[in-house]
């Protein structure tokens, strides 16, 4: 072989789009592992794109390895193209183990060996909208799609859910905190609470409910990846919210003026029962309802079904979604306690298709 | 090998929630079923015991958070509507699961053995 002879395919694990299983309770982060062998096989499927490889061992043994290089969906922003790879190409990976004795990976970066020329694929950012006025429905509301005749959808952006009296706290992009002493200031926590939230963190999520496809309630509808669109149906009296992520379920907001219903009569449900009124140019969505199947946000905090949601939307320019949520769920927390973030408007694109169940686990049983 | 797969709806509020059933006894072969019917209303846990119009509700539970170690107190009645007091004392267990488990000693009257309840 050729000094220089590889192409180079580097892939980015700044911010992996862990649809649905947390990094930390597949992977461990401390060991390192270089494997060299033949693609046999190609799996491009949400969530996770995965090629396997024989790699042979000191002894001689061959095993087959599944290595995870990333959600397709990001790849192929990232440049990536399902036929980048092909069965038989000889490659050698960069990669981080499973925790435990699995023989699966995810990939740091990927080599094609015997390749010509040598290329990094960088990290694509998302296409940024250009500053231009808010878009308005004809009676001056403000409109939270995309101007009449145009393509477009909302980037999820955010891992955290904390008190946003609690000051900053470090954490990763599954919610992990970076130091367990924290926990405290993420949310004012009854001692169930905080004693649950601290075993899901010291487990490292490896219960998380959305490792299983189950659908992601409240504001953690929001930090799945691949974005959504509101589709606002003033006709109907009605505002969905498609995602992109989580199971590509939706979620309705009833903005025809109904009241909101009696929390003890009101069926349990993942998106609870949401009603919408305008403030001036913010939706305010007031939800009650849900169930305790899932967990609302990243990381794990728990709740009751007297959780009660009031989120607030606002349009502050074209490109730009603020959005804020008072959690109050006292049989949880010890008061009402709320949180915010932006998320970015994706001009001129449209979510693309992306199914939670295709490969989630079936990868992992080997 | 493989990942263990949880059912799709784990309750995921508050542990003790739920419906959790076993049994207790003195020794391993004599075991009497139990059904435990818990529900945690934001200050404290409540419920009730067999379920049924021979129900016993559940006087007390207290949970120490740091070992997930819980204690339930109850008042029965024997078969011959005499007042048995239940005290039993056990340690949660697989927390994130389903199916998780409550293990520990079960006191009825004079009668002491161990019980283990599964959440259903």
């Amino acid at each position: 072989m050729r000094p220089g002879a590889f192409a180079s395919i580097t892939i980015l694990l700044a911010l992996p789009a862990f649809a649905e299983r947390p990094f930390a309770a597949t992977y461990d982060a401390a060991r390192h592992v270089t494997l060299k062998g033949a693609v046999t096989r190609i799996d491009w499927a949400n969530p996770r794109a995965f090629l396997f490889m024989d790699v042979r061992d000191a002894s001689g043994l061959i095993t087959n390895w599944a290595v995870d290089f990333g959600n397709p969906l990001e790849l192929e922003r990232s440049g990536w193209k399902r036929s980048s790879l092909k069965i038989g190409d000889l490659v050698t990976v960069e990669a981080v183990p499973a925790i435990g004795d699995h023989r699966v990976a995810f990939a740091n970066s990927v080599m094609l060996v015997g390749g010509r020329k040598l290329f990094v694929v960088q990290g694509k950012a998302r296409a940024t909208a250009v500053a231009q006025p808010v878009p308005r429905w004809p009676d001056g509301q403000v409109r939270l799609g995309p101007p009449p005749g145009k393509k477009g959808y909302w980037a999820t952006t955010s891992s955290q859910l904390v008190d946003s009296a609690g000051g900053p706290i470090s954490m990763d992009g599954d919610g992990l905190l970076a130091n367990i002493s924290d926990a405290a200031r993420v949310a004012p926590f009854l001692p169930w609470a905080k004693a649950v939230y601290e075993y899901r963190q010291r487990t490292r999520l490896k219960d998380d409910p959305l490792a299983r496809c189950v659908p992601p309630g409240g504001p953690r509808q929001f930090q799945t990846p691949n974005g959504f669109q509101f589709v606002e149906q003033r006709d109907l009296g009605r505002i969905l919210i498609l995602l992109g992520g989580g199971d590509r379920n939706w979620r309705v907001i009833y903005t025809d003026g109904r009241p909101q219903g009696e929390p003890d009569e009101v069926v349990r449900s993942y998106y609870g029962n949401s009603v919408g009124r305008w403030e001036k140019d913010t939706l305010v969505a007031d939800s009650i309802g849900f169930n305790e199947h899932f967990w609302f946000a990243k990381g794990g905090l728990p709740h009751t079904e007297a959780l009660h949601l009031v989120e607030r939307f606002t349009r502050s320019d074209f490109g730009t979604l603020k959005y804020e949520v008072t959690v109050n769920d006292p049989r949880t927390y010890t008061r009402p306690w709320k949180a915010l973030w932006t998320m970015d408007w994706v001009p001129d694109q449209e979510i693309q298709e992306y199914f939670c169940e295709e490969n989630a686990e079936s990868t992992f049983v080997r | 090998m493989s990942l263990s797969i949880l059912p799709l709806l784990a309750q995921q509020g508050h542990p003790l929630t739920g419906t959790w059933t076993g049994d207790w006894g003195t020794t391993p072969t004599q075991r009497t079923a139990i059904t435990l019917v818990m529900n945690w209303d934001g200050k404290n846990v409540g419920g009730i015991i067999n379920p049924g119009p021979d129900s016993t509700p559940i006087a007390s539970v207290f949970v120490d958070y740091a070992t997930w170690t819980v204690r339930i107190e109850a008042d029965a009645k024997d078969a011959s509507g005499k007042a048995v007091h239940i005290s039993a004392e056990g340690k949660l267990d697989d927390l994130g699961s389903y199916h998780r488990t409550l293990k520990g000693t079960w006191q009825q009257g004079t009668a002491r053995g161990d019980f283990r309840l599964t959440r259903d």
